[in-house]
């Protein structure tokens, strides 16, 4: 089924609806006479969109600039969402399986609080990917977020479980207060990465100015990041070979908390 | 009118966070201004004396002058036919009028935010993640005995803090004022306030999270890099001494200003603050507060706090308050041109928001309440010229560090206050939606 967006909201539209768990099994029209939330106005989908086509293999792709569009994918566990054009925020929050693919940039918050399934944006990110909403401590529980351009602040903020990749830079406090996890930058990491961490690795193939909370352990070989990059490779990040091969030194911290999580730096 | 001045005992300043209750003000026999200001600082002098009631229409549509009842409805109709309407400011009215506003914001399916989103929200915030270990200024004032300002300079932004609340103040346990506390201040450069400082930190710009983390690990007595003296400018040896005498003292205090909340890593530099106070209780007793800004944005934290369930930044679109600071903040709604229409009240968004922001604000129908004219009004579909809180206008303030007071005017001003006028406005927007006011919990 194929969602095209024909008329650009105003103000923002939550389309929590266009999920492949929700649609499955309905019509084009079933699918276009769902509720959207356009600001405080509820409007019908065909308002926005039109539909076309019917749901195979639980396969929904949404075509325009959705900038203003939020919370598709929302709580997904199954099926797949391709996105072509740029997409608001939220995208895939709450999802537990399936996979999206977006096929330009992302808004604020993809994967908040997910716990599985995949997210891939071939261009950039927003603030909090696979963060935890404000005033909880858990982020993302499980899966993997691949992010192949640059992404902003508070990546993985309170994460537990599951990978995220960026294939450029991140912004500050990568990987704040993470729990457990494992969070690669192949670009620079910005200020304050791992501020808070208990455990989990922070990986970046570039140098980094760490917190003076955070101590110089070794340098060294890590067997298990070869496995990562050649996984990397295969979905599409640009990983070059001396990554595979090459040393990296631990810094173990934050020394306010357990001191039990890592941050591996490519080590030249 | 009577031939002899009026004079008011105990009048309330409302200028800034501090908000002095032991004004006296002298008003003239016609009741038109205020000669005299006796106990207020110069900002308190200037706010008081420089106040009269200018001959402005009380409501202009479309930059022409129409009566309040047309303005009301003019500004009704906007709320109602929008579909993301914005509600901002808030931090210089009564919370009576602040508590209409929330109404209105919950009976339009609104978007709500004040000030705060611009200064203190990265506090509000670190509240909420980490938690606050709190007192009054009156507990402070007669107990801290180790008091450290951060990112701060009262001396010219809050200049009666020092004698009133915390530095040269005599209390129950401080007989001898400043001689009897130790006073430190953190700053990236010397300022008016860092003169008064026994020890004064001056850090490398941008490096407030590094200092305030290492001095966590060291009264917890974690791992500590020898790079902060290289990252902040300051050496393991003065912030070994400094936090040794913190550890040790009977009553800490720490304020803390925008110099920490508005630099680079914001709700994560309140936070360590807050932990480092919270660190510290395993030593002695020690409190963090935020040096608030304007006269009742502490106010407006409350009130939106109370009626909603979280300070500021919060929308009603989906029919149930929802947080989420840069999704709902005013300045990132308007930024990413979200917003279609917006209602100012004290508050001058139209001079000092981003240059994206202010391109939305003329595309879109706004409407404003304040005194003067500002930027923003000479914007404005509908702007209303209301009385000021304090001087013209009875009502309830919160002081910064959530004290309530209630305000004793000077004299009346030809003006509706806010609260008149949001009142007016949220009766109308429930007639014109066929709403019962009684039905919704956070009606006024």
């Amino acid at each position: 089924m194929k969602l095209v967006l024909h008329t650009q909201p105003e103000v923002p539209l939550e389309a929590e609806v266009i999920s492949p768990d929700f649609l499955n099994g309905k019509t084009a029209d079933e699918v276009a006479a769902l509720t959207l939330f356009h600001g405080n106005n509820e409007v019908p989908l065909s308002e926005f969109f039109d539909v076309s086509g019917e749901i195979e293999n639980a396969h929904i792709e949404v075509e325009g600039d959705l900038t203003k569009v939020k919370l598709l994918g929302h709580k997904m566990s199954d099926g797949s969402l391709t996105i072509k054009g740029s997409v608001g925020a939220h995208l895939g929050a709450e999802m537990t399986g399936g996979e999206i693919l977006v096929e330009g940039n992302a808004g604020d918050w993809i994967g908040r609080e997910m716990s599985g399934g995949r997210i891939i944006i071939k261009g950039d990110a927003g603030h909090l990917v696979g963060s935890a909403v404000r005033g909880s401590a858990t982020g993302m529980l499980g899966g993997e977020i691949i992010i192949q351009g640059n992404a902003r602040n508070e990546v993985g903020n309170g994460m537990r479980r599951g990978l995220i990749a960026i294939g450029g830079d991140s912004g500050d406090f990568t990987g704040v207060n993470m729990k457990a996890g494992t969070i690669f930058v192949l670009g620079k990491l910005g200020q304050r990465p791992g501020a808070g961490m208990i455990r989990g690795s922070i990986i970046s193939t570039q140098s980094a100015e760490l917190l003076p909370t955070f101590t110089y352990n070794t340098t060294f070989q890590p067997s298990f990041l070869r496995n990562y990059m050649i996984y990397f490779r295969k979905l599409g990040l640009d990983i070059r070979k001396e990554y595979i091969d090459g040393e990296y030194q631990r810094w173990s911290g934050d020394s306010l908390e357990l001191n039990k999580g890592e941050i591996l730096l490519y080590a030249d | 009118m009577s031939e002899e001045s009026k004079v008011i005992k105990n009048a309330v300043c409302t200028f800034c966070g501090c908000v002095c209750d032991d004004i006296e003000l002298t008003v003239d026999p016609a009741g038109k201004h205020i000669t005299k200001a006796n106990n207020a600082c110069v900002l308190g002098k200037a706010w008081f004396l420089e106040h009269k009631v200018e001959d402005y229409p009380v409501a202009l549509i479309d930059g022409k002058e129409a009566s309040l009842k047309d303005a009301v409805e003019a500004a009704a109709q906007i709320f109602v036919s929008a579909k993301f309407p914005a509600i901002y400011g808030l931090s210089d009215t009564t919370c009576e009028a602040q508590k209409e506003a929330v109404a209105i914001a919950d009976y339009v399916n609104g978007n709500i935010d004040t000030t705060t989103s611009v200064c203190h929200g990265p506090t509000g915030m670190a509240f909420q993640g980490v938690g606050e270990s709190t007192a009054s200024l009156g507990e402070i004032k007669n107990r801290a005995d180790f008091v450290m300002y951060w990112g701060g300079n009262p001396a010219e932004a809050h200049p009666r803090h020092f004698e009133r609340y915390a530095v040269t103040a005599k209390g129950a346990n401080t007989p001898n004022g400043k001689d009897d506390r130790h006073v430190a201040m953190v700053d990236i450069r010397p300022t008016p306030s860092s003169l008064i400082a026994d020890t004064f930190l001056q850090i490398k710009p941008g490096s407030d999270f590094e200092l305030l983390w290492a001095m966590r690990a060291l009264v917890k007595d974690a791992a500590l890099d020898d790079s902060v003296e290289e990252r902040t400018g300051i050496s393991k040896a003065v912030l070994e001494e400094l936090v040794e005498r913190m550890k040790n003292c009977q009553f800490g205090v720490i304020f803390f200003g925008m110099g920490l909340t508005m630099t680079r890593g914001r709700h994560f530099n309140a936070g360590a603050l807050l932990e480092l106070a919270t660190d510290l209780n395993q030593y002695t007793h020690f409190v963090a507060l935020p040096t608030r800004g304007h006269g009742n944005v502490t106010g407006a934290d409350n009130v939106v706090s109370w009626q909603t369930g979280f300070p500021f930044g919060v929308n009603f679109n989906r029919g149930y308050p929802r947080f989420n600071p840069g999704e709902y903040t005013t300045s990132d709604i308007l930024g990413r041109g979200e917003a279609d229409a917006l209602c100012v009240i004290a508050s001058d968004p139209a001079s000092n928001f981003s240059a994206k922001a202010i391109e939305h604000i003329k595309k879109i129908p706004v409407i404003t309440l304040d005194p003067k004219p500002t930027v923003t009004s000479s914007l404005a579909k509908v702007a209303f010229t209301t009385a000021t809180y304090g001087i013209n206008v009875p009502g309830t303030v919160y002081r910064m560090d959530n004290v309530a007071l209630s305000l004793r005017p000077a004299f009346d001003s030809p003006f509706p206050s806010d609260q008149m006028v949001l009142k007016a406005i949220k009766e109308r927007v429930c007639e014109l939606r066929g709403l019962n006011q009684t039905t919704k919990t956070t009606a006024a």
